[in-house]
């Protein structure tokens, strides 16, 4: 165990030098993240002024008011924060291609556990770095927001960004052990990121959707990504949908947790087989 | 002998050898186009949502649905010229000046920056640039209008004008990692304000919004790539505000002084150049 | 008139320096240490038409440094520089056309078309006639045996056969003046014999003027007559090769056989010993001393022949290096890139 906390701490320790070189990235780039949603205010401002115009003050998009839109994209930058996983696919797919991947089968070190610890080493330091611009964002916006969640709901939206973590990583995760079967794991996850794009609620709130392509998408687990955190926090799930919400969340993430493991397994088999 | 190379020819042979090079990875070009059109039919769907609960985008802006399509298709088509010409390039460009690896190209007897920012064109992007056209017409026979010759020539005009002004930004970017070094916050700065001229300007609005209108269009003038094109031909927005009357000649003006100015710093960074030590 | 002449071309660089540790990356957020590097300094050269001239030195020597100053990829921080009557570093179209620089290991032919492509787009930049750009390239791809992989992507080619590429690539326009920074290096031995005897067969032919950097003393010997030593940034040596010895060649080798067929034990009195192989001896002697050690081991023992030879260059070189300060730089290891 002090192995592995000693592990911890240097892998922590390099991953804040190593972001620190690039002194010019640092500073500009957390705050930058929020440009987007700037825009994504401006176009539901403009969307709601239209509805103004004909049906009157007070009109609401699935139930959500203006208001809520903003404070769901801010949400949605914290769900996001938690269960993006920038180059997990691709550097698996990456290091199988390359070889490199031995380095995980020679030496004993469990490649999923390492890269687990790595992602929250690097996520570690991220929120450290990101702490002060979001805090700064989110305060000046407080007025977008309903309010402070009941103590019950905000223990659930913790626990789904934590879960929202877990289930990031292993979902890319397993997408990146594909890449012993096809050597190209991009369009796979390119294909992954469009639909996770548009169907986990980044772009929109899923309540948008029509009957049917509603059904369809909380089928699956993008949802959990980016939508589901916010929406615990607005209160627009409560009760018995939000306790199932979280198990069958957790349920997901179980199933790419066996997932990943399973390929991982059957991968490494089929990859030595080629006498590597 | 003359002194120049014929640019026409030389990015004529650009082109060429860029499609044989396209064509020898064709698994990888069918998939680039078929994702860039998947994501623009996304995009597409994504509006086709926001209508169901509104006629419009903007009180009282005319953008209506079949005009907003128009507009999202002369964003296509804005882009795709973009990336096809520039994109690879300019990434390309501030890794070279960024590494040092840029001394073929200041030893060929061509202007620097044009070898630079047109030696590979993305034929993928193409695919596009053929759905942004599609809908463009879609919408236009759904508006029910038809533009005359005089119309059309100016939206080329237009069109032309906002991918010149979105090259000098993309371009000057690229070139200022000479001096900042690694370059993935330049890549997103450019990506997150080129975000902004994907909507049209009325719908910055209010105590934030009229600045920021002001600034993207008469400053870093990203607002007038897509805006002016489109609202050239939305017979249903007649001009609004003064500013409909200045921003058509205005978007001129700009895509030269943009050109200018991409070439200025483009020149200043090259000054700037340092070979890698070998 | 010559073709290039130098005066006082200086260059020198800022390098930051980057501390170890955590407390030193977060104080490089506010303020960072550098120090200066002086690439070239003062240089003076003047280089006459169809000389073939060899700069010779170490690793950061300034070699490279100064033909990018010539090719105009870099400008001076001090000194003045012509080249056909140019200033390289005004990058100006008409000296771009009349000169050439190839650089070993580094490509500029695109890597996934074939060789052939990449010269037609030289053809298309530096406005070359179509049938002179053909009788060229055929003549080129002739002498150095590669006319059948012109078709060929320039990946799948070997190390050996892209650096031909490269060399036709630089010559299809004729130049006036070709900068080579080590044309051979990482090369096989028998492409480096190949591209020193094309060169060879070239500069005379063509006459035009070439300035080649090498670590390799067998490029120089075959190659140049005219040698310029390098060694941190100056100029220590301008003349010919067998003027080097002369001039810095401290000692001779006495190759003794020993009649007998045994080394006397005894010899160390005389020089260094540097090499013992029954009944061959060799002896490292000091220039001045050698005829008077010459005759007393002739008078103390039985010699069957002997030879009094100059060192190996390699080795006068290096001493060259190490007594100007700079590291040696050694045939045959391998260069850092």
């Amino acid at each position: 165990m002090r192995n592995r906390l000693t592990t911890w701490w240097i892998i922590l320790r390099i991953s804040l030098e190593e972001r620190l070189v690039y002194r010019g990235d640092f500073a500009l780039g957390t705050l930058m993240r929020f440009l987007p949603i700037v825009t994504q205010i401006f176009l539901w401002g403009a969307v709601f002024a239209a509805i103004e115009t004909t049906h009157g003050r007070g009109g609401t998009i699935a139930g959500y008011g203006q208001d809520d839109f903003i404070a769901y994209y801010l949400l949605t930058m914290i769900s996001r924060a938690f269960s993006s996983m920038p180059g997990l696919a691709s550097g698996i797919g990456r290091d199988i291609r390359h070889g490199t991947v031995k380095k995980y089968l020679i030496q004993p070190i469990d490649m999923l556990e390492f890269l687990l610890l790595y992602r929250v080493a690097h996520k570690l330091v991220y929120y450290v770095v990101a702490a002060i611009p979001f805090a700064l964002v989110f305060f000046l916006c407080r007025g977008y927001f309903p309010g402070w969640p009941e103590p019950a709901a905000f223990l659930a939206f913790l626990a789904s960004l934590v879960l929202g973590f877990l289930l990031g990583f292993f979902l890319e995760a397993t997408i990146g052990m594909v890449g012993f079967w096809f050597l190209e794991v991009s369009s796979l996850l390119f294909v992954y990121m469009l639909l996770s794009f548009f169907f986990s609620g980044h772009m929109f709130p899923i309540d948008m959707l029509p009957g049917a392509w509603k059904t369809a998408v909380e089928l699956v687990p993008l949802q959990y990504l980016a939508y589901f955190p916010a929406a615990v926090f607005l209160g627009k799930v409560t009760g018995a949908k939000l306790a199932w919400g979280l198990a069958i969340e957790a349920a997901w993430v179980v199933l790419f947790v066996v997932l990943s493991r399973v390929t991982f397994h059957f991968g490494v088999r089929r990859y030595s087989g080629f006498g590597g | 002998m003359s002194l120049h190379p014929s640019y026409v020819k030389v990015f004529l042979t650009f082109a060429r050898n860029s499609l044989v090079r396209d064509m020898t990875f064709r698994a990888n070009f069918l998939i680039d186009t078929l994702g860039s059109i998947s994501w623009m039919a996304m995009n597409l769907g994504f509006y086709i949502l926001v209508f169901q609960y509104t006629d419009s985008i903007g009180a009282n802006t005319g953008w209506e649905r079949y005009p907003f399509f128009l507009f999202l298709a002369t964003g296509l088509v804005v882009n795709s010229i973009v990336h096809a010409l520039f994109m690879t390039n300019a990434d390309e460009f501030s890794e070279l000046i960024r590494t040092g690896s840029l001394d073929f190209a200041l030893l060929k007897p061509i202007d620097t920056q044009f070898l630079v920012s047109l030696q590979r064109i993305e034929w993928s992007s193409l695919g596009n640039l053929v759905f942004g056209v599609v809908l463009l017409g879609y919408s236009l026979v759904q508006i029910g209008y038809a533009p005359g010759p005089v119309e059309a020539a100016l939206y080329v005009l237009y069109v032309l004008c906002g991918v010149a002004i979105l090259y000098s930004l993309m371009i000057a970017l690229a070139a200022s990692s000479v001096w900042l070094g690694r370059n993935q916050t330049l890549y997103d700065f450019w990506f997150y304000i080129t975000n902004f001229s994907r909507y049209p300007r009325e719908i910055y609005r209010g105590r934030y919004g009229d600045p920021l209108r002001w600034l993207f269009t008469f400053i870093i003038p990203v607002l007038v790539a897509i805006n002016v094109p489109a609202r050239s031909l939305v017979r249903s927005l007649e001009p609004q505000t003064p500013e409909d009357w200045v921003l058509p000649p205005f978007a001129v003006v700009a895509a030269v002084v943009s050109v200018l100015a991409s070439r200025w710093v483009f020149n200043r960074s090259l000054l700037s150049y340092r070979s890698a030590s070998s | 008139m010559a073709v290039i002449e130098i005066e006082g071309l200086s260059k020198s660089y800022r390098v930051y320096q980057k501390k170890e540790g955590l407390r030193a990356s977060l104080a490089g957020l506010f303020r960072r240490e550098y120090r200066t590097v002086e690439a070239v300094r003062a240089v003076d050269l003047a280089v006459e038409p169809g000389e073939f001239v060899a700069f010779l030195g170490p690793n950061g020597a300034g070699k490279t440094t100064t033909l990018k100053l010539l090719s105009g990829v870099i400008t001076p921080t001090a000194g003045t520089a012509r080249v056909l009557g140019h200033v390289p570093w005004k990058r100006e179209n008409a000296y771009r056309r009349r000169f050439a620089l190839v650089m070993g290991q580094k490509n500029q032919l695109w890597w996934d078309l074939p060789a052939a492509e990449s010269f037609r787009l030289h053809q298309q930049i530096y406005r070359i006639e179509p049938s002179r750009f053909d009788r060229t390239r055929d003549e080129l791809t002739g002498l150095l045996g590669v006319g059948q992989l012109l078709g060929q992507p320039v990946r799948e080619l070997s190390l050996g056969e892209r650096m031909k590429m490269e060399l036709i690539a630089a010559l299809l326009h004729s130049p006036e003046v070709l900068f080579l920074d080590e044309p051979t290096i990482g090369l096989d031995v028998v492409a480096q014999y190949n591209v020193q005897g094309f060169l060879r067969h070239y500069q005379e032919s063509r006459r035009v003027t070439i300035l080649l950097t090498s670590h390799y003393m067998k490029d120089v010997a075959a190659l140049c007559r005219r040698v310029v030593v390098i060694a941190l940034g100056r100029i220590i040596y301008d003349g010919s090769l067998a003027g080097i010895v002369d001039r810095f060649g401290g000692h001779k080798v006495i190759s003794l056989e020993m009649t007998d067929g045994q080394v006397p034990g005894d010899l160390a009195r005389f020089g260094e010993v540097i090499a013992v192989e029954p009944p061959r001896v060799k002896l490292r002697v000091e220039r001045g001393v050698v005829p008077e050690v010459l005759g007393r081991i002739l008078a103390a023992h039985a010699v069957e022949d002997v030879s009094v030879e100059d060192p190996p260059l390699e080795q006068v070189i290096a001493e060259m290096f190490a007594s100007s300060g700079a590291a040696p730089e050694q045939e045959g290891a391998e260069s850092r890139q």
